[in-house]
């Protein structure tokens, strides 16, 4: 973190734009290709920021309200996967949704990760028994796992570290997803953890005996660390404050930020703890998430209060590494106002130029008949409607659906058509098919 | 010269019958996958469906109003907005739902393939009948 980091900004969540209650946001991520920020709130709608103002950008919903939160979000060439516990739903960054899973089995799910396969397909696991193999590209779980832990946070590095609400954390085959080796972190719960390259860093709590009156948990006073390279935990970082969040820095390998939850920021070496950086992001409440931008050069902090505090260096903050543009909505040349005269032709607006089959062509196979006798009404049916000035008005006591199309043609072929005379041939014909049809019966 | 100006018209004419014919049909496909009653309980066409887009195109091209609220009949909006749609051009529309909550920045091309979709299934419904 260098010298000038500061506060750049700080916004309300929501930020102003809308009829909408201010709450804290349940959860924030940065996006990894463009400058936004994505947030999710507890009742399933994610909504993207945009720059260092923090500008609304798009916002959609990914389950019923009353499902509850976002969980998490991760992000894809494509477009964002967000997670709520019993949905998983992708969309385009501009807001577009590509997918929506729900599955009976889905039930309370809390997190999320990459698998081996790239960027092509995530696990998803939570408060229950079952995790889920989900293909990006298709949309469609592929795979359950059966497991024994409940995992509330997950992270992709050398492997899939997943942790528990305990204090436990599972290193998971990214292929396999079975557990290669399982780590005691902190003996209550876990708060927060990151992974990256070599490292896992933990903060959590454990019971205490002077802080009964608390319900006995207490924050621990430093962060551990694990060593994914020989596979042994390494002495912990102390701070004193009592860590709550950790995160890696994305670029400086060995470098962890820790943040307490009245907003104290340490910027630590794990090969180096005794020298670390102080800062103070002047929250007036708690802090309930911290999260670091790809390129390192940003740090979003949510508070109690529901405000966003973004830190950074004034002069160069960005968030993505390789950052593309946002796409925005053209502004729209006004219309030329037609009249609605009868006399005005259509086309005195042009089309614009194209070269696909138009949305306005109609399939050929489409047969459409024309020319049938209208809908004849049951006098009974009249008589039953109350009449009014502008017409006639009752309930549907047809038997037959809203809007259901009526064959008329056979109906009045076969009831008051004028019998035609017939050959003498026919009416063989037809006593012989009455008879033939009555016989068996 | 008569003749000649005679068959300016009458290319003229036609082409705004073509105009015409082209408009109406986009406008039958459109309100025949919007707001269906038998959609009410397919999540496809709620809030967080893969249809929901459709739903407030309409409401943009047709539901327009003027900062008090009032409607705004343009029709030079309407017909620029559907001939885009028609020959799925790629400018970029937002599109905000009535609570104002819901933010999406679509695409005509976008748009044009939902359509596409969502027609053909009602086609393919239609055939199973």
């Amino acid at each position: 973190m260098d010298a000038d980091w500061d506060e750049v900004g700080r916004v309300p969540f929501p930020p102003a734009g809308a009829n909408e209650f201010s709450r804290p946001p349940s959860t924030i991520a940065f996006d990894t290709c463009q400058e936004l920020l994505w947030t999710g709130n507890d009742q399933g709608r994610v909504l993207s920021l945009y720059g260092t103002e923090l500008q609304r950008y798009t916002s959609f919903r990914i389950h019923p309200r009353t499902d509850g939160p976002v969980r998490q979000l991760l992000f894809h060439d494509k477009g964002v996967i967000a997670l709520g516990p019993r949905t998983v739903h992708m969309a385009m960054r501009r807001g577009l949704p590509i997918w929506n899973i729900r599955h009976e089995d889905m039930k309370d799910l809390q997190c999320m990760s990459f698998t081996s396969k790239g960027a092509s397909e995530i696990l998803v696991a939570g408060s229950q028994d079952k995790m889920f193999v989900i293909d990006i590209n298709k949309g469609e779980v592929v795979k359950q796992v059966p497991t024994e832990q409940h995992y509330i946070i997950m992270k992709k590095s050398r492997y899939i570290c997943a942790a528990t609400k305990a204090g436990r954390v599972d290193m998971l085959d990214p292929i396999s997803f079975k557990v290669v080796k399982t780590w005691i972190a902190h003996t209550a719960y876990i708060s927060d953890m990151d992974a990256q390259n070599d490292f896992i860093v933990t903060c959590g709590g454990s019971l205490k005996q002077q802080t009964v009156q608390n319900g006995g948990y207490m924050l621990d006073p430093f962060v551990n660390v694990f060593d994914l390279k020989n596979m042994t935990s390494m002495s912990p970082i102390p701070f004193p404050p009592l860590a709550a969040f950790v995160r890696m820095h994305p670029r400086m390998l060995t470098t962890s930020i820790v943040v307490s939850q009245a907003g104290q920021m340490h910027v630590v070496d794990i090969m180096n703890p005794n020298t670390s950086k102080v800062r103070y992001a002047n929250v007036l409440s708690y802090l309930n998430m911290v999260e670091i931008a790809p390129s390192g050069e940003a740090l979003a902090m949510a508070d109690n209060e529901s405000n966003i505090h973004l830190w950074g260096s004034p002069s160069k903050i960005h968030f993505a590494e390789y950052a593309q543009p946002v796409e925005f909505a053209e502004p729209e040349e006004p219309a030329p106002t037609i009249d609605w005269a009868g006399e005005t032709p259509l086309n005195t607006i042009g089309m614009p130029y194209y070269r696909e089959i138009l949305a306005s062509a109609w399939p050929p196979n489409l047969i459409s008949d024309v020319g049938a006798p209208p809908v004849k009404y049951d006098p009974a049916f009249l008589a039953g409607l109350k009449q009014t000035e502008w017409g006639l008005y009752g309930r549907n006591a047809r038997g037959m659906r809203r809007n259901q199309a009526e064959n008329t043609r056979s109906a009045s072929l076969s009831a008051n058509a004028l019998q035609p005379p017939k050959f003498l041939s026919e009416k063989a014909r037809e006593m012989a098919k009455s008879s033939g049809l009555t016989a068996p019966a | 010269d008569v003749a000649l100006r005679a068959d300016d018209s009458l290319t003229s004419e036609l082409s705004r019958e073509l105009e015409n014919g082209r408009l109406v049909r986009l406008l039958c496909k459109l309100n025949t996958i919007t707001e269906r009653g038998d959609h009410a309980g397919d999540s496809a066409w709620s809030e967080h469906g893969e249809r929901y887009p459709l739903k407030l195109f309409r409401d943009y091209v047709f539901h327009q109003v003027d900062e008090s609220g009032r409607p705004v009949l343009e029709l030079g909006h309407m017909i620029r907005c559907l001939n885009k749609l028609d020959a799925a051009a790629d400018d970029r529309v937002t599109l905000v739902s009535r609570d104002e909550q819901t933010v999406f920045v679509v695409s005509y091309k976008d748009l044009k393939v939902m359509v596409d979709r969502a027609f053909n299934e009602l086609v393919k419904r239609t055939k199973q009948a």
